[in-house]
């Protein structure tokens, strides 16, 4: 086997995408010689090391995950920050029981069951991030970041964030609503990188900043 | 300045924390206006002696949690009582049909079998008293107002014939009154479109209700439509706000005494 480092525990291994892993399969993904086969049309961060962007991660940050759904994405972030803690965030049940199981099964995610539009009712919980991510499609979620942002961004801290444009506005053409998004963000934040994540989801883009 | 905090594993005020007796209890009610002046796990640390027992502590507390609110939110207890009102059916249901084999058995012969059958008949009455019990006992918890004012039994019932409590209080009451007497209810229908005179049914499950069942007959029908109100009212309060309206049961024993006298 081949592998080829792209980030902390991720590599090309003969060309696929795979994080290091010691866990089982958690989606249905293929497991190589304990590595864990990352596939970029289920998770958008997979989407975006294939379009080229990476992100530097030590091992042991904090992180903020908004909209944590059933763990497809948290799963390979958990075995990228293997020293540090994630808290995952997801307001629906139903996806929640089977991120469940991955909080079983390791030690280094805390299940948060909440709406991630009210941080206050968890600013008694999550402690303060080095990170957020967030994955969440609805119209209001750069005020959502914001607000989280604003209990739980260290310092200098760093988002992630998946947008998708039909979810801020379904009649504009996606090219306005990322403008739109960019300019927002940009009050609070250095944007360090943004860019589409075609062919793997199609409308969506990434956007990497940190804040000031 | 406020200088108290509500933190997953107690009160942090002046510097010090009070710790918790019920972490799954202060997990819930962690909530601060704003944003904290220092970081949790600074404190936390030195509360639960260390790091990983800080993490560790933190995140059995929110597995635990989890795992309850998604336990009720996806197998909500209404469904549970809805089962329950099934096999109570069920049971009764084997019960009736033990109880004819055994006569039928004891008219013939008076035979060890026969004692065999006393003793499952009774081992099943056993477990309808203890599903009923259950049943009141859930009810009273999902919905009290509507268990105050139907009882137990009959809220049940229109409950399992609902579906869940989210349809239950989206029925009017013209619909409650009438809910388990469809059959008669349909035929009378069929016969008015025919222009035939009709009896439509006054009620149905409501029927098993005291307060419908010990009137004369001629006063069952406004009682049964004063009652299914009451009851539709009572649904909408236990599924949107959840506490107790003790007017609701005055009011119907008030419409109750009312139509005694008359």
């Amino acid at each position: 086997m081949k592998l080829e480092k792209l980030m902390r525990n991720v590599y090309f291994a003969d060309r696929v995408l795979v994080t290091k892993s010691r866990y089982g399969s958690h989606y249905g993904e293929k497991i190589i010689d304990g590595f864990r086969e990352w596939i970029p049309w289920r998770s958008k961060l997979a989407a975006m090391i294939l379009k080229g962007h990476r992100v530097d991660f030590r091992g042991d940050e904090r992180v903020l995950y908004l909209g944590a759904a059933s763990g497809t994405t948290v799963s390979h972030l958990a075995d990228i920050v293997d020293e540090g803690i994630i808290y995952a965030v997801e307001y629906s049940a139903k996806p929640f029981e089977k991120l469940l199981e991955l909080v079983r099964e390791r030690n280094n995610i805390i299940p948060l069951l909440f709406d991630a539009s009210k941080p206050w009712k968890y600013s008694g919980i999550v402690e303060k991030v080095d990170f957020i991510y967030q994955d969440i499609a609805q119209k209001n979620q750069i005020e959502i970041l914001e607000s989280n942002a604003e209990f739980f961004l260290k310092e200098g801290g760093e988002v992630l964030i998946m947008v998708k444009a039909r979810s801020i506005d379904s009649t504009a053409e996606p090219e306005e609503v990322f403008n739109e998004v960019l300019e927002v963000l940009s009050s609070r934040f250095e944007v360090l990188r943004h860019g589409t994540l075609e062919p793997y989801h199609k409308d969506h883009i990434f956007v990497h900043a940190k804040i000031f | 300045m406020r200088l108290k905090y509500n933190l997953w594993f107690g009160v942090y005020e002046d510097g010090k924390v009070e710790r918790s007796s019920n972490l799954e209890e202060s997990f819930l009610k962690a909530e601060n206006e704003e944003s904290l002046p220092f970081n949790i796990p600074d404190v936390g640390f030195e509360v639960f002696g260390g790091e990983e027992e800080y993490y560790t502590a933190l995140r059995k507390t929110a597995l635990a949690i989890a795992e309850k609110l998604v336990e009720r939110e996806l197998r909500r207890e209404d469904k549970y009582v809805i089962a329950l009102v099934k096999a109570l059916e069920e049971v009764e249901e084997s019960i009736n049909m033990l109880n004819e084999k055994l006569e039928d058995i004891r008219v013939v012969k008076d035979s060890e079998i026969a004692e065999e059958f006393e003793n499952k008949i009774e081992g099943l009455k056993n477990l309808r008293k203890k599903i009923e019990r259950e049943i009141e006992e859930m009810m009273t918890k999902i919905a009290p107002n509507l268990t105050e004012i139907a009882g137990a039994k009959v809220a049940a019932k229109l409950l399992e014939r609902a579906g869940s409590m989210e349809r239950l209080v989206r029925f009017p009451a013209s619909k409650i009154q009438v809910i388990g007497a469809e059959k008669s209810l349909y035929k009378a229908f069929a016969r008015m479109k025919k222009g035939k005179k009709a009896k439509i049914p006054k009620h149905g499950i409501i029927f098993l209700h005291p307060f419908i069942r010990t009137l004369p007959k001629s006063k069952r029908g406004k009682m049964a439509r004063f009652l299914a109100a009451k009851i539709a009212i009572a649904a909408k309060i236990d599924y949107f706000r959840g506490e107790l309206d003790e007017s609701l049961y005055e009011s119907l024993r008030r419409r109750y005494e009312e139509l005694r006298r008359k």
